[in-house]
């Protein structure tokens, strides 16, 4: 990857989202943030690389490990700092935490911690759009246990036979929790897809953000043209366990050398210089979001109830 | 809001306005699920509006939890879906999606979303349906927060309530309709006009006793007031309506005044409609009661098909006016005759299928 302006300005995307997911492995021990964390560290070039591809009306609809692609798509950080600390300042009044983040506001549509919900709702949203003639993409976000669901194939088949630009995107990180793609996994993921007359496109170099936009890009603009849906699949690499804030190579069940392997290749871990150059900007933005969190009062008695009905 | 109707209508009729009206009234209204553009258009009631309203009426696969999120993904997109199911027990197959996302869309996310659908449930009953086109759920979806559940006994309760859930409400609302009731004529004059379309409704104003039906199970109360009327019995009947929202003070009212409460639900009694009605006298007021509570529901067992097993297991006209009678004169010879004629009863012997 050359190191021109279009590489700087994704690279510091990719290191702001890791640089906050390092604060919140530095904050947890003091349970400040109360709740689970899927850290999305190793993943982070994919939602920059998308949603580079993506214009402001475009929806994502994401995951409980959602982060990243809520950064990515411009939701904002003070706000979700402040969701992680449960405050009534943070993006959804301390309702959501890490697992539910949504900024309607920029296309973030809302995530779900129940593996492959809302890919049917991304749909969804893709019909509602053609039925009110509004412009956007539907891009929904899974990983590649979440294909395992009876839903995943029910998606696909509405979206290639009603005709919808969603975009189904896999990141194959390999890992449903603890468990690999061999212990799950009869079929191939794309060839799969492309059995219900939609096409695909895969992408092995998750960490390169620069080529991941490429596609991207070539692959919405075909969307926007033709209307119809497409599947992404990009080989990633989770770092850290599947929740919490550390690594579990002890644990025994992958191995720790492919994920050093991967960082290597990794721009974030490799080219420390830009890390240098990009850190103490990043840094200071999220402590002033941390700073914003600590600031916000607690929801309580008096949001309990709202927003039920 | 005022609505005009004719003197008689059907439920059906009424079914078949409310969708005629949703569609008419916005383009944002969508209606999708199986069977919605066939022949029999959902028993008659989406019938040809496909061809009224192209592209807003959607035939699916058979993939209700897929289709269920897809109107998940539409209500955030600012569309108002309305999802059949032309079995309640079909249901069940979208359940994560209407507990796990519809449900919680609003609150979870702190208020960013609203989920305004309607989903149709159909009961079944009769012509041997048997264990999985026969059940009643009400209870199940009505234990969810988030969820607005409610039970139409007439075509008047149709209308307005889908007018509102679709103009008003802007939320998820599970609706149980009665397959049996589709074919009545329903006189539309007798209804007072309700402040909340989603609010339970005194259909009956009595002194002796209290019944709290839900759905067709209001009909057989109506029946069987009629009936004791004749033999000295006044029974006041509410039909609770919103299964998730009962009104609390209209059933206490009653109660208070009657001292005695039967509870007559479509569907089985443990964890049910009877035990939240229960629950509320038994939070409010349990002294108001001078006699135990009488509930009646389905037979504790799947629904069997042989039609001598599905005769005892429904309560009926029969059992209604037994049991009411028995709670009032508090024995078993009341002394109230019980009817020969079979109104409702001779109603689902000479109901045929297919469906």
């Amino acid at each position: 990857m050359s190191r021109n302006d279009r590489y700087q300005e994704l690279f510091r995307q990719a290191l702001r989202i890791r640089l906050v997911e390092e604060k919140v492995i530095e904050l947890y021990p003091s349970d400040k943030i109360q709740s689970p964390v899927h850290l999305s560290i190793g993943q982070e070039a994919v939602a920059v690389g998308v949603c580079e591809a993506l214009r402001p009306e475009d929806a994502v609809y994401i995951t409980y490990r959602g982060h990243a692609f809520y950064m990515a798509k411009g939701g904002p950080l003070p706000e979700l700092m402040a969701e992680l600390y449960g405050r009534r300042n943070g993006v959804s009044g301390g309702k959501a935490g890490s697992m539910h983040l949504a900024a309607p506001q920029v296309g973030v549509m809302g995530a779900s911690a129940v593996v492959g919900s809302t890919i049917s709702v991304a749909v969804g949203g893709a019909m509602a759009n053609r039925i009110l003639k509004k412009p956007g993409l539907s891009v929904v976000c899974f990983g590649d246990g979440a294909t395992e669901q009876g839903t995943y194939h029910e998606s696909l088949n509405l979206a290639s036979l009603y005709g919808l630009p969603a975009l189904f995107l896999c990141e194959n990180n390999g890992l449903a929790v603890h468990a690999s793609l061999a212990e799950r996994q009869s079929y191939r993921i794309l060839e799969h897809a492309r059995s219900y007359g939609i096409e695909t496109v895969r992408i092995d170099e998750g960490w390169d953000f620069l080529k991941i936009g490429d596609v991207t890009r070539q692959v919405t603009d075909a969307m926007r043209a033709d209307g119809r849906p497409r599947v992404m699949e990009v080989m990633t690499c989770r770092y850290k366990e599947h929740v919490g804030p550390g690594e579990d190579f002890a644990a025994g069940y992958r191995s720790q050398a492919e994920v050093e392997a991967w960082m290597a290749k990794d721009p974030l871990c490799a080219d420390t210089a830009l890390v240098a150059e990009l850190k103490p900007a990043l840094d200071a933005e999220i402590d002033q979001a941390v700073a914003f969190a600590e600031a916000g009062e607690l929801p309580g008695l008096d949001d309990l109830l709202t927003d039920v009905y | 809001m005022t609505i005009s109707l004719p003197p008689r209508m059907t439920y059906r009729d009424g079914l078949a306005t409310a969708m005629r009206r949703a569609m008419a009234e916005s383009d944002n209204t969508i209606i999708i699920g199986q069977g919605v553009t066939d022949h029999k258009g959902i028993f008659g009631t989406t019938s040809d509006l496909h061809k009224e309203f192209p592209g807003r009426v959607i035939e699916t696969p058979l993939s209700e939890d897929a289709v269920t999120g897809l109107c998940v993904g539409g209500a955030i997109n600012g569309l108002y879906p309305i999802n059949t199911h032309i079995r309640a027990d079909f249901g069940l197959l979208a359940v994560n999606q209407l507990i796990n996302m519809a449900a919680k869309y609003k609150y979870m996310f702190g208020g960013l979303f609203q989920v305004p659908m309607l989903v149709r449930m159909v009961i079944g009953r009769s012509w041997g349906q048997g264990a999985q086109h026969s059940q009643s759920l009400q209870s199940l979806f009505a234990h969810i927060p988030g969820l607005t559940v409610v039970m139409p006994s007439t075509p008047e309760a149709i209308l307005r309530t889908y007018d509102h859930a679709v103009r008003t409400h802007k939320g998820p609302v599970v609706s149980f309709e009665h397959r049996l009731m589709y074919d009545l004529s329903f006189d539309t004059d007798q209804h007072p006009p309700v402040t909340d379309p989603f609010g339970s409704r005194l259909e009956r104003r009595g002194k002796d006793v209290t019944i709290v039906a839900t759905s067709i199970m209001v009909l057989e109360a109506r029946r069987a007031a009629a009936h004791l009327a004749q033999h000295g019995i006044d029974c006041e009947v509410i039909d609770l309506h919103c299964v998730s929202r009962p009104d609390r003070k209209m059933i206490m009212d009653s109660v208070t005044k009657t001292g005695k409460l039967v509870v007559a639900d479509t569907s089985w009694l443990p964890y049910g409609v009877s035990a939240e009605v229960c629950r509320i006298v038994a939070e409010s007021d349990p002294g108001v009661l001078k006699a135990p509570v009488v509930n009646l529901g389905m037979a504790l067992a799947p629904c069997p098909t042989a039609k001598s097993l599905e005769d005892v297991y429904y309560p009926d006209l029969h059992l209604t006016i037994d049991a009411v009678a028995k709670l009032v004169r508090g024995k078993a010879d009341h002394g109230v005759p019980i009817p020969t004629h079979k109104s409702m009863t001779d109603f689902y012997k000479h109901f045929r299928g297919p469906f």
